[in-house]
């Protein structure tokens, strides 16, 4: 709630002391920040009568100098020098410049250099640079995600942007929410620690007089952790309304395309899930499938007893009650169609794509059951025709990330399988993911089997009978916040950058995800936050990943590694080495070059 | 939320690298901003402002006078248009504040003749009445086609004038309903008491027809209006609200919207000529409102039943949450 108020805030403040006809201009990044936070409508009010890119608006020759300019920019120098020429030759009266994060002394001099005409009024910062999807919850939309994968050898310039953004990014959040905090980040993770340690340099040093705040009792804390510690939920499939709309069809800044799954009615191409605009995807955006199903149909019902008693006139009150409250219905009308449409196109998926079958068996590898069970269910899977190539792959995944140092004979037959079965497999993708987030990179207890404390919970859990089994799996990060609400969160895996300290439990705690976040783990929070422990989670990223978003990064990541080895993919390589048998046991021969990078860890470098 | 204010460093530069660069090429700049229509030093075009004023500018450097003044074109002709519009919504507002309080007395017993408030009653209703319509009228002329640009900003102006109008119009119908529903009390209270019937002159006049004829009046009018103005107004919440949306798809529905109220305008002649049958009236509207409104309302109510089939049984088959 408070990021989402802190973008409206900046907005009604660009907007209120300019007084006449305006003109918003935005860039591909700031207009997903306002689009999320703002409608056309309240734009209206405020009498923005045009919203324009400003890479688009170059193009035209038109002059309006009726209306006054607001521009809305992130910093970057592509935008300043679209700046440049637009002020060269003034289309507009007034220009006021906003932009989104901290400007260099250099980008105001070439700015002030190109105002020959006098025209720029104001220039401001006004740090709205992330994108609020949910109350709980920012993303970043970085572009090239999967740079946080490889190391800096591989393209440094690349990575450093990366970074940049990320830092930035983050900074605005504390700019907005007006708070300085105590930094910690994820000792295995070298990214996560370039990262916090950049954002400490900027916040303490660099800007400290931008982040002097008045210092609360409890400074804040920013947890930074990487993806590749859980690389598990970016890979199940989704029950919970918000998750699976994202998992099998796709939300990007609260919209969703609906145009290439199906045939729909032209105002219903594209629609818009927002828990603040939409009562009914408030109420029910992390319930389970099964109980929105249920919903809908009441939802239905009430419907159609209201369109069977507007047919229904008899006389002059029932006609003016029609019309009186004709909006409302039309509404009403536009959202339960919305939400019928999803929930049936997400029906007929689940039916094509056997996902009952294959979540059910992607929730065992992810929650408990025992090996060869394991190795049973995803064989059978990997054998049945009607199993997609991308769920054949999150299968073998799954249980490579789980079983990977058990029964290594077992993990090649299903890589085996999988090569021979899905054709447009790149080979070493999965061999790729173990390397990158294996068990011996792993920081947190995943499966929950190395803690005592875990296990004998697992345990526990597994007795007394789950609820629902789609649903058991819960993220690292429900541990993570666990940790952090009792005050034991470890030192040893999660270090303080510096020499930060921080006395007690804080009462602010954003958790920043490099690599991507998923709706599974802002329900999440959304959940923990709903408890009232005292403290309130926020958490972020730098994109928000379903399955195919995941792979895609981990596909990229592995090309460009190859790349730089100056090497392809390996074709059938794991069955030359596996041919004899070796003893399972022997833990040397997990270093053979099946792994296709034979340079020392790349975490670690 | 914190913010940084870079002007004062902005201008500092801007002054700076004024005097360092040559005197010379200021001169060419006056003519480029214009665009070729007469200039005016003009503060604001203000478009829901009622007290605009023409102050002049205040030119920030004493320096170099022609290259400081900020010189804003005049506004195209059909800001006037808009501004007539604001202007009717405002006096249309005012307007309502009176009526509001005239039905206030009205309800108030009273001994004397009430028909001087019925009469202003009327007159208010149906000054404002006549507003809402004029402005109404006004609002199609503004879709004209023009410039690319020009035409956004048209139709953006229009949604936003289409919005007050709709919100005033259903006050107006609010305010009325509940006037009508109390005056109906008050004369249904008074039906068994013959003294006082002749004593309270105003209210107990009204008889049952009357109020009817007013009240499908009045919906009639609003249902007209709503119509209209539907294709322009935007609903909250959906697609149409966004604004990326609307930076993709700026100018097409410009040209759809006319399209449709040019369609209605010509299927629309009928209603005019409604009879005097309650039945009848109700009926013809009703049509008239849903064609009107271009989509199939009740069809769609119908359509919506099978949908929900199919995802019924498969999601009765998902385990859910045990309550």
């Amino acid at each position: 709630m408070v990021l989402v108020s802190a973008v409206r805030d900046y907005l009604s403040r660009m907007l209120q002391d300019i007084s006449g006809m305006k003109v918003l201009i935005l860039d591909s990044h700031t207009v997903s920040t306002v689009s999320v936070a703002y409608s056309q409508s309240e734009l209206l009010q405020k009498e923005v009568f045009l919203v324009e890119l400003v890479d688009s608006i170059s193009k035209s020759r038109e002059s309006m100098s009726h209306l006054k300019a607001v521009y809305f920019l992130a910093p970057t120098s592509e935008n300043i020098q679209y700046l440049r020429r637009h002020l060269v030759a003034p289309r507009f009266g007034e220009y006021h410049l906003f932009f989104s994060n901290i400007l260099k002394d250099t980008q105001i001099h070439i700015l002030a250099d190109s105002d020959e005409h006098e025209v720029v009024q104001q220039l401001q910062e006004f740090y709205a640079d992330f994108v609020a999807t949910d109350p709980y919850h920012f993303t970043l939309n970085v572009p090239s995600n999967h740079m946080y994968m490889l190391p800096a050898v591989v393209d440094h310039s690349n990575l450093q942007c990366f970074c940049d953004r990320v830092v930035d990014g983050i900074a605005a959040v504390f700019l907005a929410l007006k708070r300085r905090p105590v930094i910690r980040y994820q000792r295995t993770s070298d990214i996560a620690k370039r990262i916090a340690q950049e954002t400490a340099k900027l916040m303490y040093q660099q800007e400290s007089g931008l982040f002097d705040f008045r210092r609360t009792e409890i400074s804040p804390l920013l947890l930074v952790i990487d993806r590749r510690d859980d690389p598990v939920t970016p890979l199940l499939n989704q029950w919970t309304y918000q998750a699976m709309v994202h998992e099998l069809i796709g939300i990007q800044d609260n919209k969703v395309d609906l145009q290439n799954i199906g045939k729909f009615p032209k105002d219903q191409q594209e629609v818009v899930l927002s828990s603040e605009q939409d009562a009914f995807f408030k109420k029910n955006m992390y319930e389970n499938f099964g109980d929105i199903g249920m919903n809908i149909k009441q939802l239905v019902d009430e419907f159609q007893q209201i369109s069977k008693s507007n047919q229904n006139i008899q006389t002059i009150e029932d006609m003016a009650k029609f019309v009186d409250n004709y909006p409302e219905y039309r509404k009403m009308h536009g959202n339960v169609s919305k939400h019928v449409a999803l929930v049936t196109e997400m029906s007929k998926l689940v039916e094509e794509r056997k996902l009952m079958v294959v979540s059910q068996t992607e929730q065992e590898l992810a929650c408990n059951g025992g090996q060869v069970a394991a190795f049973e269910a995803v064989t059978n899977l990997l054998n049945n025709e009607s199993v997609s190539d991308i769920d054949r792959l999150r299968l073998v995944m799954l249980y490579a990330l789980r079983y990977e140092k058990e029964s290594p004979v077992q993990l090649m037959q299903l890589f085996n399988k999988l090569s021979s079965k899905s054709r447009k497999y790149k080979p070493g993708l999965v061999q790729f993911l173990l390397k990158q987030a294996g068990v011996d990179k792993r920081t947190g207890d995943l499966f929950g089997n190395r803690d005592f404390l875990n296990i004998a919970r697992n345990m526990a859990r597994g007795l007394k009978g789950v609820e629902n089994v789609y649903t058991q799996h819960q993220p690292l990060l429900f541990q993570t916040m666990e940790s952090i609400s009792k005050g034991r969160l470890r030192d040893v895996d999660y270090p303080f950058v510096g020499n930060h300290f921080q006395q007690g439990r804080p009462q602010d705690v954003v958790i920043f995800i490099v690599g991507g976040t998923t709706y599974e783990e802002s329900r999440c929070v959304a959940l923990q936050n709903a408890m009232n422990t005292g403290i309130r989670f926020i958490l972020g990223g730098s994109v928000i990943l379903n399955s195919k978003r995941f792979l895609k990064d981990l596909e990229e990541a592995q090309r460009l590694a190859l790349r730089t080895e100056g090497k392809t993919y390996p074709i059938n390589l794991e069955a030359k080495i596996y041919s004899s048998s070796h003893p399972p046991s022997d833990k040397n021969r997990r270093e053979e070059p099946i792994f296709l990078l034979t340079k020392p860890d790349i975490r670690r470098s | 939320m914190a913010t940084r204010n870079r002007t004062l460093v902005f201008r500092k530069y801007r002054d700076a690298l004024k005097s360092v660069r040559a005197p010379t090429s200021s001169y060419a700049s006056p003519s480029t901003s214009s665009g070729g229509g007469p200039v005016i030093e003009l503060v604001s075009t203000s478009l829901l402002n009622p007290n605009r004023n023409y102050a002049p500018l205040s030119t920030e450097d004493p320096g170099n006078s022609s290259r400081g003044a900020l010189t804003v074109g005049l506004p195209p002709a059909w800001v006037d248009l808009s501004e007539e519009i604001a202007a009717n919504v405002q006096r249309a507002r005012v307007k309502m504040a009176e009526l509001t309080k005239a039905h206030a007395k009205a309800l108030m017993p009273s001994f004397g003749d009430g028909k001087e408030d019925q009469r202003l009653i009327e007159s208010l209703t149906q000054e404002i009445t006549n507003l809402i319509r004029k402005s109404e009228k006004t609002l199609q002329r503004l879709s004209a086609a023009g410039p690319f640009e020009d035409s956004n900003v048209r139709k953006n102006v229009q949604r936003s004038l289409a919005t007050d109008l709709q919100t005033l119009s259903m006050d107006l119908r609010k305010k009325q309903s509940t006037y009508l529903r109390r005056l109906r009390q008050q004369t249904e209270g008074q039906d068994g008491d013959d003294l006082e019937m002749n004593l309270n002159g105003s209210t107990s006049r009204m008889d049952g027809d009357d109020l009817d004829d007013m009240v499908v009046q009045s919906v009639n009018e609003l249902a007209q209006i709503m119509k209209d103005l539907a294709v322009l107004v935007i609903d909250q919440g959906t697609i149409v609200d966004r604004i990326d949306y609307n930076i993709q798809n700026v100018a097409s529905t410009v040209d759809e919207g006319l399209k449709q109220l040019q369609k209605e305008k010509v299927r629309g002649r009928g209603n005019d000529s409604l009879g005097n049958e309650c039945p009848g009236i109700c009926i013809e509207l009703k049509i008239h409102v849903l064609h009107g409104e271009g989509r199939f309302v009740f069809a769609k109510g119908s359509m919506l039943i099978l949908p929900i089939f199919i995802c019924r049984d498969f999601v009765l088959s998902f385990p859910r949450t045990r309550v």
